[in-house]
């Protein structure tokens, strides 16, 4: 039943990445039996609370407590069953099932060589049918669409069967039926059964839809936390998103809704059937290359090197890229050959990847035409400091770069910057 | 890949497989033995039948003494870097690790001849050396994880520059001890290469435990191994303790290597093709996966060692070269595959 010992309380809450401070003296609850929504702008700290929250980074100060438990004092395993997330991206090495990676989610509860009982087939079954993936059972997870992973993850989460559900952008991928169908789970799952759901949302109206109550961050601090009515005004869009904006009760729900008129600087070239480039490596482009395939722009990567996550993902996609052998640094030819691509698209996307004397060659490519003009997206989710093994070199092309792109902080933020792009086409 | 409802067949299937390997192991050679006379030397020795008539003692002496230490040791090796290769792929998160390629064949075969050359080995027998080349094994594995992790994740490139390094390395070492203790190539050639020349029922006493031990452990930790193939953070999600799981299974996984190393030298590419072919016909699930690896491995190095000493009789090759002749158009296959459609380049 649900009680209040389910309930998740952050209580003055820091932390940060390296010297990078994320998050300041965040305090707020999400009660049981209640969808409590957590809103802000891209680097406002909403993925960090969330990895907090899932006892994946200890918070430098504050506590986090489950039902009065701290989870960072209990083993990982007692911990899975008190909190199942729903991350923005999970990469499986290999290309297991459907139906493996659900069962994944009963391993707090199976035993060794994770032979599961008919009651753990019964959550995995439930998990499936609440997802909407049991017909994809059989499937290899490689081959699924962007909003079918998105729910393969959600039903590992649902299969954890733990009192707190903790979701990180749930609905980025989906297409509005399955928003409309995973919200209807969710809002179930707290009403019903009395679990705890603390989830980010990018979209305002979905937000003040489905949440009970709204926490919303700036810049790393809680500046509202209530219920929707109160937190959703035109003052705090405008304070938090710096964007006029009209809000008004809906008339079907009476939450409020919220609408944006463009700013008038956008537009762009891009759309459907677009070029646009990816510069990755290491698997930090794949969610880029996935994203824009998806949304049929005609992808090109490169330079990457053979063998490499980024070149898996791209040959499994099926997209031209520029490639040089293992070990290899990026040699002349092999930049003229990106350099081509380059040429032609009208969009390119730069991952987070570690750059060293191997690959530096990449960055004056995105450098070179960010500077002449070619719109450029930056994902930047590690920070440029973390991943330069050139000493400096990588983090001054880095900056400049930046300068010239707009800035995304997660694949969620990238695939909403894509969805403006085409739409606006 | 094979569909779910076949896959029930590969299990039996490949016990089939090792099982009609040995027999052909044990059959082929200078002295031919027939599979139904190795047949009821077996039943005699394990007491379910008298002593066969028919058969000579020379038969019974190369039957017992020559070919079938052999041929189980290299079943045993076989298994061991299969295993490793599996649970190094799934620790790395990549589908190309493999002992050898990653460095920790070559730290083990160090250990190893260090200890057999200053004659350490001889106070502690077997184990001796096995110990040692477990201890070199783990700091080679421990310096090429390091080398190869820039920020979150392992790079396939890094992993791969980083294991061969270090294994060039290595044996360059290896040959330049053995040269100045006035070893014969012969002996440099059988580490560097690899070789089941030297089984015997001792020096397979000395190995098996520690497979089948180790294959044992990583049977029982394939769903954790699962795990950890979604990544570090998920897998912590899903209740495991990362640092403490991925520390024992890199011991677990040196720990066959270097038993397989200490018996046969350094043979490799066996960790690299077998889990990549299994995967294909078992699926990705290392609780179906690794089972299959053993005994895949486990036939593959028997075969291979077959193949090793009849090819070009009386001459034996060494096996690490028949691993290579297979594995390495194989590894190159799979660079190649990745490189081949970049349609870029046309």
């Amino acid at each position: 039943m649900p009680g209040r010992e389910d309930a998740l309380v952050v209580d003055g809450v820091s932390v940060g990445y390296g010297r990078h401070p994320i998050l300041h003296d965040v305090s707020l609850t999400a009660r049981a039996g209640e969808v409590t929504g957590l809103i802000g702008p891209n680097g406002s700290g909403k993925t960090t609370m969330v990895r907090v929250a899932s006892r994946s980074l200890r918070p430098a100060q504050g506590s986090v407590r489950i039902g009065g438990v701290d989870p960072y004092s209990i083993p990982a395993r007692s911990s899975a069953r008190l909190i199942g997330v729903v991350p923005q991206e999970v990469a499986p090495a290999f290309s297991y099932s459907v139906l493996e990676m659900v069962l994944m989610g009963r391993s707090p509860y199976l035993g060794r060589f994770g032979t599961a009982k008919p009651e753990d087939w019964a959550k995995v079954r439930w998990a499936m049918a609440a997802a909407n993936v049991q017909h994809l059972a059989d499937r290899p997870i490689e081959e699924l669409s962007g909003g079918e992973h998105q729910r393969v993850i959600l039903a590992q989460a649902l299969a954890q069967d733990a009192p707190v559900l903790l979701l990180d952008e749930p609905t980025t991928h989906l297409d509005i039926r399955h928003v409309f169908e995973f919200l209807g789970v969710v809002r179930r799952l707290a009403r019903r059964d009395g679990k705890t759901v603390l989830a980010v949302f990018h979209d305002l109206n979905i937000a003040a839809a489905t949440c009970d109550r709204i926490v919303a961050l700036s810049a790393g601090r809680v500046v509202a936390n209530g219920p929707p009515g109160e937190v959703l005004t035109r003052d705090l869009v405008w304070e938090v998103f710096g964007v006029e904006a009209d809000v008004a009760p809906a008339e079907s729900t009476g939450r409020p809704f919220v609408s944006v008129a463009p700013p008038p600087d956008a537009g762009g070239p891009e759309g459907t059937g677009a070029r646009a480039h990816v510069i990755g490596g290491a698997g930090r482009g794949a969610a880029a290359m996935r994203a824009l395939a998806e949304r049929g722009f005609e992808v090109t990567a490169g330079v990457l090197h053979s063998g490499d996550t980024d070149d898996m993902v791209a040959e499994r996609l099926g997209l031209p890229r520029v490639t040089v052998p293992p070990f290899s640094p990026i040699d002349a030819r092999s930049a003229a050959d990106c350099r081509e691509l380059l040429r032609s698209a009208a969009l390119l996307v730069v991952a987070d990847a570690p750059f060293g004397p191997g690959n530096l060659e990449n960055l004056r490519l995105a450098q070179e035409f960010a500077a002449a003009g070619t719109r450029t997206l930056v994902l930047e989710q590690v920070p440029i400091e973390e991943r330069d093994f050139t000493g400096g070199e990588a983090t001054t092309l880095w900056r400049a770069l930046r300068r010239r792109a707009h800035v995304c902080s997660s694949a969620g933020e990238l695939a909403r910057a894509l969805d403006a792009a085409t739409q606006r086409s | 890949m094979l569909a779910p409802g076949h896959r029930r067949l590969v299990l039996p299937l490949l016990s089939a497989l090792l099982a009609g390997s040995v027999l052909a192991g044990v059959a082929i050679g200078a002295v031919p033995i027939s599979p139904w006379d190795s047949l009821r030397l077996f039943a005699w020795r394990l007491h379910l039948t008298g002593r066969p008539g028919g058969v000579s003692v020379a038969t019974t002496v190369i039957l017992f003494q020559l070919r079938l230490p052999r041929v189980l040791l290299a079943a045993v090796v076989g298994a061991g870097l299969a295993t490793a290769g599996t649970v190094f792929q799934a620790l790395f998160r990549n589908a190309m690790a493999d002992p050898a390629i990653i460095g920790v064949s070559s730290g083990a075969a160090l250990g190893a001849i260090v200890v057999i050359l200053t004659g350490a080995g001889a106070a502690a027998g077997g184990l001796g050396v096995s110990a040692a080349a477990f201890i070199t094994a783990l700091a080679t594995a421990i310096l090429v994880y390091r080398l190869a992790r820039l920020g979150p994740a392992i790079q396939v490139a890094t992993l791969l520059l980083a294991g061969v390094a270090v294994a060039a390395i290595i044996s360059a070492l290896m040959s330049l001890v053995m040269t100045f203790s006035g070893q014969e190539i012969r002996s440099i050639y059988f580490w560097l290469l690899g070789g089941l020349g030297n089984a015997s029922w001792r020096s397979l006493e000395s190995s098996a435990p520690f497979v089948l031990a180790g294959a044992a452990f990583a049977v029982w930790s394939a769903a954790d191994l699962n795990l950890t193939a979604l990544g570090e953070e998920r897998a912590g999600q899903l209740g495991l303790e990362v640092e403490r799981f991925k520390r024992r299974m890199l011991a677990v996984g040196t720990l066959m290597t270097a038993a397989a190393v200490s018996a046969s030298g350094v043979i490799g590419f066996v960790g690299l093709m077998t889990p990549h072919i299994l995967r294909l016909a078992v699926g990705a699930d290392h609780r179906k996966l690794l089972p299959a690896s053993i005994l895949g491995g486990a036939s593959l190095m028997v075969l291979a060692d077959l193949a090793a000493r009849s090819v070009l009789p009386p001459v034996e090759i060494p096996v690490g070269v028949v691993t290579a002749l297979l594995g390495g158009p194989f590894f190159l296959y799979l660079l190649r595959r990745e490189r081949r459609s970049a349609g870029a380049r046309a």
